[in-house]
C-alpha cells in the first residue's frame, strides 16, 4: 500500500498513469463547477464552505492506491475474504491491480445520487430529493461575525462573509477572505 | 432497568446499527450492543498502515492509541455507503475479532438510512450474502427501531408512544437529521423531512472556529469531537448568551479552557477545570422579550467598548491550551438555524412541522404528543428544552407538545433492533440467502417496504 500526498486538490498531475481524482477533488468538483459557472464569488464561497463541513481530512488531500486492499487487517480477519480472493484469477500483477482499483474507486454520494436520476421518478414516490426539508419560511437571518462570533453588522463586499468591527475585518482580510475559493 | 424485556436466552441474530460515525453491534436479545466502534479506518501519524479503530469501550489498562492528527477514511458519505470495500474490511474485523460470530450460521439485522439508493442497496446485499454468507437479512430504518423500543417500554411519566401507536422520531445523528413520523412500527417515508446537518458538520464547524480563533486543529477530528461532546450546549436565548460570553473574569460563565495533548504525559486532550466548564448551568432562563431587547441594546454598546476583549482570547501556545466561550453554543445553534450559517435549509422545529403536516390531519395531535429524540446530537445539554421553545409557538394551541430524549440516544436504535431480532416472527420477515440468489437484490428489497 502506498500513498501519494498532495496539498492542492485542483493541482492534478497528468503524468501519473494511475492518476485519478482524489476523493476530495471528486467531492468538490460538481459544486465547484456550478459555482465557477455562476462566476459569482459569493455563491462560490458559500458552496465551497458547505463542502468543507462534510470533509474528513481537512488539511491534506490524498490519493491512495491499495496494493493489497486488506493490508490493514489482522490475519484473523482474512477468513471470510479467502473465498473472494480465490474467485478471481491468480494473484494479479501490481499494475493490473492498481488499474482495477482505480476503476472501482469509491465515488462520492453526490455522484451516486446523480446516477440514480431520481428526478425521473413519478411525483408520488418518496425519494432522497423529496425528503429535503427545503428553505426556511422566514427570510430573516441573524448575522454572526465569522471571526469572533458576536453580532455582525458588516458584510465583506468580496466574499459575503460577516464581520463586526475593523479589527475583525482585518483578520478576515488576512486569513479568511475567499479562503474557500482559492 | 427494564428487566421485563422478552429476550430469549439464545440468539443467533447479529444486530448491526451501521452509523456513519459509530457502528453499534451485538447479538439480538441483549440489552446493549457488545461493541461500539467508529465506522472508519484510521492512520495515526506514527503509522503507515490504516488500522481499525479500537472499540469505544476499551479496557482502562490498554495503551490508548494516539489519535493526534490521525487521517480518517469512512465508508459512508453523507450517511450513505459509498465505499463497499472499506465497509467490508471493517465488518470483517467486527465479525471475526470483536463479535466472534459465524455469519453463515447467523441472520443479520442491519440498519440502513431512509431513501438509500438502489445501487447502494445492491452493494450492501452483495457484501452481506456474497462476501459474508449470512443466512438471512432484515433491513430496518432507524426511526422505526427507535419507535419500537419506546413503544415496548413505559417511562416514569407513563407511555411515551401515544395510544395511537404513533410517534415522531427526530434522529439527529452523525451525517444528517431526520424528522420521521412512525405509525404502527412503520416509518411513513412520504412524510420524512431531512436537514443535511449532523454531528460531523458540527465538529467540522467547531474545528474552523477554534482554528481561526486560537490554534490550528483542522486535522484533529477526534480531539474536536471530544471538545464538542464535553463542552458544547444548546442556548435557550442566543442574544443573552452572547452577552454573557463576552464578559470578563468570573462574570463570564461560559469561558472554559481545554488542554491539548502534549504527546508525552497525555495523548488525549481534556477539559482543564470541569467545575468551570459547568458554570453555564447556573444561568437561569427567565428572560422576557423586553429583557431580550434590553440585552440586545446593551450588547450593541458593548460592541464598541469591549472590542479590546478580543485580544485576550489569543491562545498561549506555551501552555498548549485554548479557551472557548461563544463557540460552546454557536456550534449546536446550527441545527436550529442553519440559515444563519449560510445553509438554505429550515431549522429543526420547522423541519418537524413540515414532517407532521405531510401526514393525515388525524395524526397531527398524536405525533406532537410523542416526539422522540434519538442520535448523538440530541445529547447536547438543553437540546430538548430549546426544541420545545421553538416548536410550541408553531403548533396549534390545543395540541400537546411532548418531547422526550431517549434514555441513551446513541444506543436506542440498536436496542430497538435487538428487540425486533428476538421477536418470534423475526425470521419470517427476513430475506434468506436462497431467496436472494433466486430473486436478486431489487425484488428481495421489496419485502422491507410497506
Ligand atoms: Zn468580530
Ligand atoms: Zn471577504
Amino acid at each position: 500500500m502506498f500513498q501519494i500526498w498532495r496539498f492542492n486538490a485542483m493541482d492534478d498531475d497528468n503524468s501519473n498513469p494511475f492518476r485519478r481524482m482524489s476523493s476530495r477533488t471528486r467531492k468538490v468538483a460538481p459544486r465547484m463547477a456550478a459555482a465557477l459557472a455562476s462566476s459569482d464569488n459569493r455563491t462560490h464561497a458559500a458552496l465551497a464552505r458547505l463542502e468543507a463541513l462534510e470533509n474528513d481530512n481537512a488539511g491534506i488531500e490524498q490519493i491512495e492506491i491499495n496494493e493489497d486492499s486488506d493490508a490493514s487487517l489482522d490475519d484473523d480477519d482474512q477468513g471470510y475474504m479467502q473465498k473472494r480472493q480465490s474467485k478471481g484469477t491468480k494473484r494479479k500483477t501490481r499494475q493490473a491491480k492498481a488499474l482495477e482499483n482505480a476503476r472501482k474507486a469509491p465515488r462520492t454520494f453526490l455522484e451516486l445520487l446523480n446516477e440514480a436520476s431520481l428526478e425521473s421518478l413519478p411525483p408520488h414516490v418518496p425519494s432522497y430529493l423529496k425528503a429535503a426539508v427545503g428553505p426556511p419560511s422566514s427570510t430573516s437571518r441573524r448575522h454572526f461575525c465569522t471571526v469572533c462570533g458576536y453580532a455582525a453588522s458588516y458584510t465583506c463586499v468580496k466574499c459575503g462573509m460577516r464581520f463586526c468591527s475593523g479589527r475583525c475585518q482585518n483578520i478576515h482580510n488576512d486569513t479568511r477572505c475567499l479562503k474557500f475559493v482559492a | 432497568m427494564s428487566s421485563s424485556f422478552p429476550y430469549p436466552d439464545f440468539s443467533n441474530v447479529v444486530v448491526l446499527d451501521n452509523g456513519g460515525g459509530l457502528i453499534k453491534a451485538g447479538l439480538g436479545g441483549e440489552r446493549n450492543p457488545s461493541t461500539v466502534l467508529p465506522n472508519c479506518l484510521l492512520r495515526p501519524i506514527s503509522s503507515k498502515k490504516w488500522i481499525t479503530p479500537p472499540p469505544a469501550t476499551t479496557t482502562p489498562n490498554s495503551d490508548p492509541l494516539d489519535l493526534t492528527s490521525a487521517a480518517v477514511r469512512r465508508p459512508l458519505d453523507r450517511g450513505y455507503l459509498i465505499n463497499p470495500d472499506l465497509q467490508r474490511d471493517i465488518w470483517a474485523h467486527l465479525f471475526t475479532t470483536l463479535l466472534r460470530v459465524t455469519p453463515s450460521h447467523s441472520s443479520l439485522l442491519l440498519t440502513e438510512p431512509l431513501f438509500t439508493l438502489p445501487s447502494i442497496q445492491r452493494a450492501t446485499d452483495e457484501i452481506v450474502f456474497e462476501d459474508f454468507n449470512f443466512k438471512s437479512l432484515y433491513v430496518a430504518d432507524s426511526p422505526s427501531l427507535a419507535h419500537l423500543y419506546e413503544a415496548s417500554r413505559s417511562g416514569p411519566t407513563g407511555r411515551l408512544v401515544s395510544k395511537a401507536q404513533c410517534s415522531l422520531v427526530v434522529d439527529c445523528g452523525f451525517s444528517f437529521t431526520h424528522a420521521a413520523p412512525v405509525f404502527q412500527n412503520f416509518t411513513l417515508n412520504y412524510a420524512v423531512k431531512r436537514i443535511d446537518l449532523g454531528g460531523k458538520a458540527l465538529t467540522n464547524y467547531l474545528k474552523e472556529l477554534v482554528s481561526y480563533r486560537s490554534v490550528n486543529v483542522m486535522d484533529e477530528t477526534f480531539l474536536i469531537d471530544d471538545v464538542k461532546e464535553n463542552l458544547c450546549f444548546v442556548s435557550l436565548d442566543v442574544p443573552r448568551d452572547l452577552h454573557i460570553a463576552r464578559k470578563t473574569g468570573r462574570d463570564n460563565l461560559y469561558r472554559c479552557t481545554y488542554v491539548l495533548p502534549d504527546g508525552v504525559t497525555h495523548t488525549k486532550g481534556f477539559v482543564k477545570d470541569p467545575e468551570q466548564a459547568k458554570r453555564y448551568l447556573s444561568v437561569t432562563h427567565g428572560d422576557t422579550p423586553s429583557q431580550l431587547e434590553a440585552n440586545k441594546k446593551e450588547m450593541d454598546q458593548i460592541e464598541v467598548t469591549e472590542r479590546s476583549e478580543n485580544r485576550k482570547r489569543e491562545v498561549d501556545f506555551s501552555k498548549n491550551e485554548f479557551d472557548l466561550t461563544n463557540e460552546r453554543f454557536l456550534v449546536p445553534e446550527m441545527l436550529f438555524r442553519p440559515a444563519d450559517l449560510g445553509m438554505n435549509q429550515a431549522g429543526l422545529a420547522e423541519c418537524i412541522v413540515r414532517a407532521v403536516n405531510a401526514c393525515h390531519p388525524h395524526l397531527h395531535p398524536v405525533l406532537y404528543e410523542s416526539i422522540i429524540l434519538t442520535g448523538g446530537c440530541t445529547l447536547f445539554p438543553r437540546f430538548a428544552e430549546r426544541l420545545e421553545r421553538e416548536l410550541r409557538p408553531l403548533v396549534a394551541d390545543d395540541y400537546q407538545v411532548n418531547i422526550t430524549t431517549q434514555e441513551d440516544p446513541i444506543l436506542g436504535v440498536w436496542r430497538g433492533g435487538s428487540l425486533l431480532a428476538s421477536s418470534p416472527d423475526f425470521e419470517a420477515m427476513c430475506v434468506t440467502k436462497a431467496e436472494y440468489e433466486e430473486l436478486g437484490s431489487a425484488r428481495c428489497r421489496r419485502r422491507f417496504f410497506h
